[in-house]
């Protein structure tokens, strides 16, 4: 008997009452879900009375009601500017994230000794158990960020004099800006990307290794042309996750982004996120077009990180050491 | 012969100079991961420090027992606030979450089990913002601004991830032991909870005690729920509530020095708790992992 | 049944040398001669655990030797600190000395990395690399050596599957990933892509284990093949196959502290109708093991 047909017979042989209350506990999981993404939903429908949702998300003005001339009201909800602000933190976030994080995964799976690996890893994953809001305040603090200064300055003064995007006045650096957001992010996903590669990187086997130092390869060439190769499907998904949660990372981006309107001209200038505007408009949201405003925002939060969840589901479904962390 | 036919000697003695290339750039990445390693920790370090080193002059008796509006004011309602709101939503989703994880683990068709995996993966990268603002348009209404709504927000964050971490350490208990109860002539139902669950207890603890942790460290749920107030309010989930979180989030950017450094300290408060939770539940896995 | 006397014909030449360096006219002939290995009090330690005691023991280059013995005697790890293999495990060492043609292979000056280049090894589990083709599998160890122009690199990844006997069975898919092949196929697959980069010796570590019984007769008979060129030291726990397919043989046992010895070494048709030693003996006979 397989152990598919063992599940069933005991599922089968189960009392039906004991089954049914707890297949409802795990039913209320997906009721949950329906109902968020139907209340969600639903709460947008004033917006696209007098909105088109491209309009939504292309327009970069926020304008909540001004009295017209002719005594109309203009209001015009443009998510372009928070929808940059995420997206752009978010790939500062994987950029400076993902290599770091891949490599030290490396460390630690093929280079660390084992006395060293254990309690290293342990303490990466430790960040991760840090609120976030006590990230966002600790990036308000500037001390212990001197790094982060430095490396705006460096670039800034090399690579922002040609692209101005990435230019900055040196007189006065911006408090809060993108970038710093990004930065901020990095940080905070980097436990996320070398615990899951760490994971798929150990998936390797050790034969593949082995096989491959054993033609007169260093450790580094077998790391970079089968280990990696193998492990690569893996390591993209980590990547992916890390970026799902950057995007809807909400309250330490609030703290350090700086709430501007509109999309700024330099990454080293104030920006917007979508989880930040919600948290900030939320509380002065009058009319029901102005809430359903930023539920649109919501849904699109929501949306991103659902299709991001799919996604990396869908691509890690042969490895069977998936660890969904949020 | 091709020219990759050496002589033993040359091969062994005399390496050419691609040779040495390739084992400098092992030497460099070495060096270069090692690098990376140390980067990955290094912000851990920097942050403790850090916010313990602001925090420490604004730790006081005052400020652990006084309440905001008192003459030396302090944050009890919020740490009070935290941990009721945070222990009622646990109390929600912990019997909920468990129970959802053993069906998921035990009783579900491999069709059902991978939807169900879906939908948990999907709540788990809910943003916490859409949570709250979910709780906002739903619950708000009803329950007005309170600790009610606040501990349902919550819920929403912690109740995947009990149910996750339930299912994936049921599946983890060998078949052998629930083949062992059911010859014995146990009822299903009793070998799943009195056998299965109890092997995998520890396991399930560690999901109680990580979803504490996320919901205690949460702030944006709060932000349209239970809103904070500065009132004390011990037991009373009908009125607004403070927390821990939310202190910090409303305090970061005051202008006085006293407030700001209550955010900080604060802040040390509830990165100890959040920390302290995380180690004593990953505690043995330190030595699991030899593996 | 032994093929042994057309082993004895080549290894005319190869017996009027000595265990040490051998001094050739011409590069090719000295490419062509080399491949003795010849290891003295060598010992194999796990940390603080010994697990091959003082074994000393001369491999014939263009022979193949097999070392037999029950399990857990150390053959593995002898095996492979011939390849310096063994140090890549933490905590692991090797004492005495191991020479090839006369060169010591832990001389500080010796990388391990270009030991390997010269010393190829077989895997019991059939290892090919999933992420590359056929084609690339043959051809990773040549890369590693540089930049070789691709009308040479086919013609050494078709010489190459054609010494390990799997150029017709995969001329058509060199593109196709290597996993795709049968057991057999991977392994000779291996095989392949040791030999691509042109060792002196190649060690194999019970290769035919993990293979069904036509597989195995294959890889035997490529074997025999594959000494006119290279020096073989295969470990096997399959009696039969050591007496087909090896010219000299290594009998191991364990000792009191579990650590590996070398209870008699002999041409093979002496180890197995008369062996000096009653545990080999009773070994060969089938009593124990």
């Amino acid at each position: 008997m397989t152990t598919l047909d063992l599940h069933q017979a005991r599922a089968n042989q189960a009392d039906p009452f004991f089954r049914r209350a707890f297949g409802a506990a795990a039913a209320l999981g997906g009721l949950l879900l329906l109902v968020i993404t139907g209340y969600l939903i639903t709460n947008t429908l004033p917006l696209w009375a007098i909105q088109s949702p491209f309009s939504f998300i292309s327009t970069t003005a926020w304008i909540t009601g001004i009295e017209q001339a002719d005594g109309s009201t203009l209001e015009v909800y443009g998510a372009a500017s928070a929808l940059f602000g995420t997206a752009a933190s978010s790939m500062i976030a994987v950029l400076f994230a993902a290599p770091i994080g891949i490599l030290g995964a490396i460390y630690l799976v093929e280079f660390a000794p084992k006395r060293l690996a254990i309690p290293l890893t342990f303490l990466v994953e430790l960040i991760a158990a840090i609120p976030s809001v006590v990230f966002g305040l600790w990036a308000l603090g500037d001390l212990s960020i001197r790094l982060r200064d430095s490396i705006e300055w460096w670039i800034a003064s090399t690579l922002g004099q040609v692209i101005p995007w990435l230019s900055e006045d040196p007189g006065s650096p911006a408090a809060d800006s993108v970038f710093r957001a990004g930065f901020l992010l990095a940080i905070m996903i980097l436990p996320m990307i070398v615990a899951v590669s760490r994971e798929f990187l150990r998936s390797v086997p050790i034969s593949l290794r082995e096989g491959y130092i054993g033609m007169g390869a260093t450790k580094w060439e077998a790391i970079r042309n089968v280990v990696v190769p193998t492990a690569r499907v893996g390591l993209i998904g980590a990547v992916l996750l890390a970026l799902g949660r950057a995007i809807g990372e909400t309250i330490a981006v609030t703290m350090v982004i700086g709430n501007a309107e509109g999309i700024p001209t330099s990454l080293f200038l104030p920006g917007n996120s979508v989880a930040a505007k919600i948290a900030s408009n939320l509380g002065e949201a009058g009319t029901e077009i102005q809430l359903s405003a930023l539920v649109a925002l919501g849904l699109a939060l929501f949306l991103l990180s659902f299709v991001i969840s799919l996604v990396v589901r869908i691509s890690l479904r042969r490895f069977s050491a998936i660890k969904a962390v949020s | 012969m091709s020219r990759t036919a050496v002589t033993v000697r040359e091969a062994l003695l005399e390496p050419g100079a691609r040779d040495l290339r390739r084992a400098r750039t092992d030497w460099v990445m070495r060096r270069v991961v090692e690098f990376a390693a140390f980067l990955a920790v290094l912000p851990l370090f920097a942050l403790v420090l850090f916010v313990t080193l602001r925090a420490l002059p604004w730790l006081s008796p005052e400020f652990f027992f006084n309440n905001p509006l008192d003459t030396q004011p302090g944050i009890f309602n919020a740490i009070i606030g935290s941990l009721q709101m945070s222990a009622l939503a646990l109390l929600i989703t912990g019997p909920i979450g468990i129970a959802g994880g053993v069906y998921l683990s035990e009783f579900a068709s491999p069709r059902v089990s991978s939807i169900g995996e879906m939908v948990i993966d999907i709540l788990l990268g809910i943003p916490s913002i859409v949570a709250g603002l979910f709780a906002f348009l739903l619950l708000v209404p009803i329950l007005g601004f309170s600790g009610w709504a606040g501990s349902l927000a919550l819920s929403v964050l912690t109740l995947p991830i009990v149910m996750r971490t339930t299912q994936e350490v049921m599946r983890l208990v060998p078949p052998s032991i629930r083949e062992a109860s059911l010859a014995l002539g146990i009822p299903v139902w009793r070998t799943t909870l009195l056998v299965t669950l109890r092997t995998a207890l520890p396991g399930v603890l560690t999901g109680l005690v990580l979803a504490a942790s996320r919901a205690l460290g949460e702030t944006a749920p709060l932000i349209m729920t239970a809103k904070g107030t500065n009132a004390s309010n011990f037991l009373d989930f009908g009125t607004t509530m403070n927390a821990m979180p939310l202190v910090i989030f409303r305090y970061a950017e005051a202008a006085d020095d006293r407030t700001i450094g209550q955010a900080w300290a604060t802040a040390l408060v509830l990165m100890a708790i959040a920390l302290a939770l995380n180690v004593i539940v990953r505690w043995r896995t330190i030595d699991s992992r030899v593996a | 049944m032994l093929s042994v006397s057309s082993k004895k014909a080549n290894r005319k030449g190869a017996a009027s040398e000595s265990a040490g360096e051998v001094q050739p006219h011409t590069q090719e002939a000295e490419v062509a001669v080399s491949g003795a290995v010849s290891l003295t009090n060598v010992e194999a330690f796990y940390g603080a655990f010994r697990a091959v005691n003082n074994v000393s023991l001369q491999v014939q280059p263009r022979a193949v030797t097999a070392l037999i013995g029950p399990s857990g005697c150390g053959k593995s790890t002898l095996l492979r600190t011939i390849n310096r293999m063994h140090e890549t495990l933490p905590g692991a060492r090797v004492q005495g000395s191991i020479t090839l043609d006369g060169i010591d292979l832990y001389d500080r000056e010796v990388d391990a990395v270009r030991v390997r280049r010269v010393i190829g090894m077989v895997f019991q589990k059939p290892n090919p690399f999933p992420t590359m083709s056929i084609y690339e599998n043959v051809a990773a160890g040549l890369r590693l050596l540089g930049r070789t122009p691709k009308s040479e690199l086919d013609g050494v990844v078709e010489a190459s599957l054609r010494r390990a006997a799997l150029w017709d069975e995969v001329k058509e898919k060199l593109k196709q990933p290597g996993t795709s092949l049968s057991g057999g196929q991977q392994q000779r697959l291996c095989i392949a892509r040791a030999v691509a980069v042109q060792p002196r010796v190649l060690l194999m570590d019970e290769p035919c284990s993990a293979l069904d019984p036509v597989a195995t007769l294959k890889i035997e008979d490529l074997i025999r093949e594959l000494a006119a060129e290279y020096t073989i030291v295969i470990v096997t726990h399959n009696m039969q196959q050591a007496s087909r397919v090896s010219d000299s043989t290594a009998f191991f046992s364990m000792d009191e502290n579990r650590a590996g010895y070398l209870v008699e070494t002999g041409p093979t048709t002496t180890i197995f109708t008369a062996p000096k030693e009653s545990l080999t003996e009773s070994y060969v006979a089938g009593r124990f093991g």
